[in-house]
């Protein structure tokens, strides 16, 4: 049994604990934005946030991340109006879209980190994520465009 | 077309060929059933009725027209692409359009025909059609709005989703016109062919960047793909890889620790009969059930299996690669498949030297996002399909061939594919899922695992080709082109995805020999060069090792890579700049003249001008012959009309790059390409479907390589297969050229001319010349210490 708290809501789950996350989101939460791709965190289709820090759930065992605050695709925005999902559809970023909430939980957290950041920081903190239609130029192009976005609102 | 007197609801089928592809079906107009009356508020609410003009859209009285996508959605965004072509012919409100997936049961065949995803080939086959039955519907339309407009046809025009009535300045909207009457038409095939479309000057719906429809829905989690697919009840099973890649079966499983994993349900071993693995279509297997997929994953490790491996092949790559040279060494192995003159005979006649060289290309995956995944549930006799298939329409069929069910009891419900190009072309999960459902009587979803989904790679075959050339001190009057690769054993299952040799441009008479469509793709070229022959050598022992099959743009990328190398070579050896020898041999004779205006489809239109046009177009763009570049940066050319010659989109790519002489690191730095698309349905979708064509391109020339080891698959996650991250991404700027006349397939044709533009800007770099992909840095490196 864990006790989980996932875009603001909190559920209990029987999972073992040495379950991976993602599975618990998939199966269990039926919150199936979050995607399977490799099993060993090498491709980022999993990606979520882990108290604002995006994580491969992949990789996270259900009982290490009881009473942290999870984020996942669903609960980015209440409206799937971030400002990087903006940019998303805006650029027109995804293909077959399977790696895509990955792709913007990972932009997410480093926007919130750096909300200017230069291509090789985009590079660095987005290489972990895979893409398999190659959507890279407009995933790069539309985190410069969400970061702009933020720039201007904080303004 | 008639308006028909009498109310009733009829159906008329016109078809061409045996598969019915034409069909306009009648208004299910309930008899005597009252029309709304929108103008008059004491109107009884009564829902009016849809005019379902043909069964490839839907026209509601509220307005709202939904297109029917029956090709699957895996990130090319066709359903966008058929709505912008119905919403064209129709005159609609872009707005009020929608599309939908429907499911495909056994009749769907016969009534949609085959709608294959692949190829490049959806809206290339349906562009024709749908244009058609949406302008069809349009002049009904406007007879109908003239009609309640109290005006004449030849006064009234349809935009918009209105008919406007020019001379009066008066207007119907489509809502109105379908909630005020009973549309009741028959549409004879005549008409059909009869009917007005647009001139592309005329579009405002098609040519137009509009954002594709399938996007919101992938932003936000909400897409639903296969592997999210849900039932009540479900439960989850794991397959346990065989050692080998093809033909080993179960003898015996012991399942006694599994069974100490909470969750664990039950192992099946599934050991079919031989015709049925045929060609790998399937594969003896143990499935592992579970109440959740984890609690499969960790029983399926501790169940320990007993595997025959009588009888299945050991072969690693470096035996294939050599015995393919054995194929190729002998003449009586090669299958002609394209010959032009008589190369041969040439050869005698002139006086020439002739140039050979050998090129290789290694196995590439798919290795779409999404592993492979399918859900069957068998319910009141029924067996219902969740899965994402790139041939939709012969599940039912071929899932009741191995299921003993009738086809009629199969429903296949489609989903998203989270990326295919090619993959989920493959039967197997959505055939051991409904074996296992019927087995258990439970709803059963069999998932891949990354490291199941490339122990069952079906990947691109590894090829050795031999290039041969007849020069004369100025020029090039022949080239033979033989290639040893696998088929990729369809032939049987699809009869009409093969050709016999096609000799001066016309398929040879009574020969034995039937190409696979795809399998010597690209080596067909447009060049005119008059003696050209190309054959495939048939390397039977890969087909019996692993199956391989068809990796986007298919042969393309074997074919393309090798000849446009070559050419490259031979324009070295005569002396001659590559630019210039292509377009000394693009002038579109003979053969290579394209199909003929208004022979429809004519997509090949122009043939090898429109390659030279591309050619020129690039080599603008990128500067091509400019002096000013830095030690060690040249670039490179390439061409190709792919997807096939019936279906091109004639593509030039130009790529620039820098290597250090040091240390042999290879940058590719920009890649310019051109692609004529004759016309261009959605140009940023097109964009986006070059720009990633072109990084697969580099992907695959760099990085990608899969490789067996005593008949298995050597790399089985991405640890150890590599390819293209967000890093290293070369600039890319893409132009699009239209002539107008008919739209090719965008999806897969440009992964082919990246790898050779590549290799062509290294040897101009360096002198050093790679023939063999993925391009390896050390083999560079070598080259570059010989020169010094």
């Amino acid at each position: 049994m864990a006790q989980l708290k996932i875009n603001g809501k909190s559920y209990f789950v029987d999972s073992a604990a040495d379950t991976p996350l993602l599975w618990v989101l998939r199966e269990d939460l039926k919150l199936t934005g979050t995607k399977f791709g490799c099993g060993g965190g090498y491709c980022g289709c999993c990606t979520v946030h882990i108290n604002g820090e995006a994580m491969r759930s992949c990789r996270i065992r259900v009982g290490d991340v009881e009473n942290a605050i999870i984020t996942t695709i669903e609960g980015l925005d209440p409206a799937s109006n971030h400002p990087v999902q903006e940019a998303w559809l805006d650029l027109q970023v995804p293909q077959c879209g399977y790696c895509q909430s990955g792709q913007i939980m990972q932009a997410a957290a480093l926007l919130a980190e750096n909300n200017n950041p230069n291509d090789e920081e985009i590079e660095i903190s987005m290489r972990g994520n895979l893409c398999r239609c190659m959507t890279y130029k407009r995933i790069k192009s539309a985190v410069k465009k969400a970061g702009k976005n933020m720039r201007e609102r904080s303004v | 077309m008639d308006k028909m007197k009498t109310n009733r609801r009829s159906f008329l089928i016109s078809s061409a060929a045996g598969i019915s592809t034409l069909v306009f079906a009648q208004t299910a107009v309930a008899q005597g059933k009252k029309a709304v009356d929108l103008l008059n508020p004491s109107s009884p609410l009564v829902l009016p009725p849809n005019f379902a003009p043909s069964v490839w859209f839907t026209m509601e009285s509220n307005g709202r027209t939904t297109v029917h996508i029956f090709r699957n959605e895996m990130g090319q965004h066709v359903g966008t692409a058929f709505a912008q072509i119905v919403a064209e012919e129709l005159g609609l409100n872009w707005s009020e359009v929608t599309i939908d997936y429907p499911q495909m049961d056994n009749k769907t065949m016969s009534t949609y025909g085959l709608q294959m995803t692949g190829g490049s080939y959806s809206v290339f086959e349906e562009f024709g059609k749908l244009s058609r039955v949406a302008a069809a519907a349009r002049d009904i339309i406007l007879e109908q709005g003239a009609d309640l407009l109290g005006a004449e046809i030849a006064d009234c025009l349809v935009e918009n989703s209105m008919v406007k009535d020019t001379l009066m300045g008066e207007s119907i909207t489509f809502s109105e016109i379908l909630s005020e009457t009973v549309i009741d038409y028959e549409v004879s095939e005549e008409d059909l062919k009869n009917v007005k479309l647009k001139k592309r000057s005329e579009y405002k719906i098609l040519g137009k960047s509009l954002p594709a429809l399938d996007i919101p829905e992938k932003i936000n989690g909400s897409a639903r793909f296969a592997i999210d697919a849900h039932v009540p009840n479900m439960v989850y099973a794991k397959i346990i890889a065989p050692p080998r890649r093809m033909g080993a079966k179960v003898k015996g499983f012991d399942d006694t620790e599994a069974k100490k994993v909470p969750g664990y349900l039950q192992t099946i071993p599934f050991n079919l009969p031989d015709e049925a693995i045929f060609g790998g279509f399937i594969t003896h297997v143990p499935l592992v059930i579970a109440k959740s997929f984890p609690s499969a994953m960790r029983a399926a490790q501790s169940v320990k299996v007993d595997w025959d491996l009588e009888n299945t092949s050991d072969l690693s790559s470096k035996d294939i690669e050599e015995e393919a040279r054995n194929l190729l060494s002998d003449s009586r192995n090669a299958e002609v498949y394209w010959k032009v003159g008589d190369y041969n005979s040439c050869k005698d006649k002139n006086e020439c030297e002739e140039v050979e060289f050998e090129y290789k290309t290694s196995m590439v995956s798919h290795v779409s996002m999404e592993p492979m995944s399918a859900l069957a549930n068998f319910i009141d006799g029924t067996l219902h399909i969740y899965a994402g298939h790139q041939l939709g329409t012969t599940l039912p069929s071929t899932i009741a061939n191995y299921t003993g069910l009738k086809p009629e009891n199969i429903i296949y419900h489609p989903h998203l594919i989270g990326g295919s190009f090619g993959k989920k072309i493959e039967y197997e999960l959505t055939i051991l899922a409904s074996l296992a459902a019927l087995a258990t009587k439970k709803p059963v979803k069999v998932i891949f695992t990354r490291e199941d989904d490339m122990a069952f790679a079906h990947p691109r075959t590894p090829t050795v080709q031999k290039l041969r050339a007849l020069v004369t001190s100025k020029d090039c009057i022949g080239i033979n082109h033989d290639v040893a690769c696998a088929t990729m054993q369809i032939a049987p299952f699809f009869p009409a995805f093969t050709h016999p040799p096609i000799v001066d441009g016309k398929p040879l008479k009574d020969s034995k020999i039937k190409h696979e469509a795809y399998v010597m793709l690209g080596s067909n070229n447009w060049y005119d060069i008059e003696n050209q022959t190309a054959n495939h050598f048939r390397q039977l022992s890969v087909e019996k090792t692993i199956p391989v099959r068809a990796v986007r743009s298919v042969g393309n990328n074997y074919t393309v890579f090798a000849l446009e190398t070559f050419i490259d070579e031979i324009a070295n050896q005569i002396g001659e700049d590559p630019l210039a020898l292509r377009l000394s041999k693009l002038k579109g004779k003979g053969v290579n003249a394209g199909a003929s205006f208004g022979k429809s489809p004519s997509a090949s239109f122009g043939g090898g001008k429109r390659l030279a046009n591309v050619l020129r177009i690039a080599s603008g763009m990128a500067n091509y012959g400019s002096n000013a570049l830095e030690e060690g940066t040249s670039l490179g050319i390439s061409i190709a009309g792919a997807e096939t010659r019936y279906n091109p989109s004639f593509l030039a790519c130009i790529a620039k790059v820098h290597v250090d002489k040091k240390s042999a690191a290879i940058k590719v730095k920009k890649l310019t390409c051109v692609v004529d698309v004759g016309i261009a349905i959605n140009p940023d979708g097109i964009k986006s479907q070059v720009e990633g064509s072109l990084l697969w391109g580099l992907s695959n020339a760099l990085m990608e390589k899969m490789t067996l080891n005593q008949g298995a698959v050597v790399e089985r996650n991405f640890d150890t297969y590599k390819w293209q991250n967000i890093t290293s991404i070369p600039e890319l700027e893409i132009h699009i050229v239209e002539n107008g006349i008919y739209p090719s397939g965008v999806g897969e044709p440009a992964t082919c001319v990246v790898a050779p533009a590549i290799g062509n800007a290294i040897f101009n770099a360096t002198g050093v010349r790679l023939r063999s992909l993925p391009f390896s840095r050390e083999e560079l490196f070598e080259g570059l210490e010989k020169q010094a």
